[in-house]
C-alpha cells in the first residue's frame, strides 16, 4: 500500500525538530570568528601581523606600560647580546730572533777517524790466519 | 518567514551594521538563520561535519558578500539563495570524488529522536516500525536527485510555501509545483513496501 501526500508531508515535517546539539551555535561562532581572523592576517601579509599587534597593545589599557617595558628592556637586552664584540687590542707582533747556528761536525765522521784503519794493525794482504 | 517585497525586511536594521562593520550584528544575524540553515543543508548532506564545514563557509562567503547586498531581496531569501547554490555545489563535487555511500552518511539521521513518537513508546513493535520507517524515508531521501530534494526539504521539512522556495531557487512556481509532484511520487514507491 502507498503512503499518500499528506502522509509523506507529515512523515518530514517531523524532521523539523532535527536541531544540532546545546551549545552547538556557540562554539560555531567562536569558530567563524577565528576563521575570519585567519584568514584576515593570511590575506594582509607582513603589514596584518604588525596591525594586528598595534591593535592588541592599543587595546591593552593601563597595562600596555608595564607590557612596553618589559618589552624595552627585552630589546636593549637583546641587542647587548647580539650586538658584535668591540675590537680587541692585538697582540705585540712577535720580534724576530737571530741566532747563529754552526753546523755541528757530524759523529759518524769523528767516529771514523778514531778508528785505526791502517794495514799493519790489520794484518798483511792475501795472509789469513786460521 | 515569507519575503513579501511590500513589508520592510526585518533584518534590515542588523543587515546596516553588520555592513558597517558590526560585528555583533551579524552574529546575531547568524544566531537568528543558523538553525534553519542547519537543518537545510543537514537534510540534503545527511552528514553532520559536512553540515558544519558548509555552515562555516555559508556565513563566510555572506559576510564577504555583505557589502554587495543590496537588498533587493530580504536578507532571509539572500542568505538561502548562497546556502542551496554552496550545498548543491558541494554535492555535486562530493559525487565526483568518490561516489559516497549510503554507510558513509550520518547514522544519527536514521536514529532522529524527533521521529520518535513518545505516544507509542510503551508499543516496542510500533516504535520499531516507525524506526524502520523512519530509515526507509531517509533512505528514500537520499536517493532524490539534488533538485528534488532541496525542495522536499524546503518545503516539506523547513516548512517553506511554494513562492519562497521560486525566490530562493530563482524558478518559477511551477518548476516548483513539478518537482515537488515527482519527489512525492518518487518517495510513495520507495516507502510502499514498509506502509500499512
Amino acid at each position: 500500500m502507498k503512503p499518500s501526500v499528506e502522509e509523506i508531508g507529515a512523515l518530514l515535517a517531523l524532521k523539523r525538530h532535527e536541531r544540532p546539539e546545546e551549545g552547538y551555535f556557540d562554539d560555531f561562532l567562536r569558530e567563524f570568528h577565528h576563521r575570519r581572523r585567519e584568514e584576515e592576517v593570511l590575506k594582509s601579509g607582513p603589514s596584518g601581523w604588525l596591525r594586528r599587534a598595534s591593535a592588541w597593545f592599543s587595546n591593552l589599557g593601563a597595562s600596555r606600560w608595564a607590557y612596553g617595558a618589559g618589552l624595552a628592556y627585552a630589546t636593549v637586552t637583546a641587542l647587548f647580546l647580539l650586538a658584535p664584540d668591540a675590537p680587541r687590542e692585538q697582540p705585540a707582533a712577535p720580534v724576530p730572533v737571530h741566532y747563529k747556528v754552526a753546523p755541528a761536525e757530524p759523529a759518524a765522521v769523528e767516529q771514523l777517524k778514531a778508528l785505526d784503519l791502517h794495514p799493519s794493525s790489520q794484518g798483511s794482504t792475501g795472509e789469513q790466519e786460521f | 518567514m515569507p519575503d513579501d517585497p511590500l513589508q520592510p525586511d526585518p533584518d534590515e536594521d542588523l543587515v546596516t551594521r553588520a555592513q558597517n562593520g558590526d560585528t555583533r550584528a551579524f552574529d546575531a544575524l547568524i544566531l537568528k538563520y543558523g538553525e534553519k540553515l542547519y537543518g537545510l543543508v543537514y537534510n540534503m548532506t545527511s552528514h553532520k561535519e559536512d553540515t558544519h564545514d558548509l555552515l562555516q563557509d555559508i556565513f563566510a562567503k555572506a559576510y564577504h558578500s555583505l557589502p554587495r547586498f543590496r537588498g533587493q531581496a530580504s536578507f532571509y531569501t539572500w542568505i538561502y539563495q548562497i546556502a542551496v547554490n554552496m550545498t548543491l555545489n558541494f554535492l555535486k563535487k562530493r559525487k565526483r570524488r568518490s561516489g559516497m555511500s549510503l554507510n558513509e552518511l550520518d547514522s544519527s539521521i536514521q536514529l532522529d529522536p524527533a521521529l520518535v513518537d513518545t505516544s507509542h513508546l510503551a508499543n516496542p513493535e510500533k516504535q520499531s516500525k516507525l524506526h524502520e520507517l523512519q530509515k526507509r524515508l531517509n533512505e528514500a531521501m537520499l536517493s532524490l536527485s539534488e533538485a528534488h530534494r532541496t525542495v522536499v526539504t524546503m518545503f516539506d521539512i523547513q516548512g517553506l510555501p511554494h513562492a519562497e522556495i521560486a525566490r530562493i531557487l530563482k524558478t518559477s512556481e511551477g518548476t516548483v509545483r513539478s518537482r515537488l509532484h515527482y519527489a512525492h511520487l518518487h518517495l510513495q514507491s520507495k516507502l510502499q513496501d514498509y506502509w500499512e
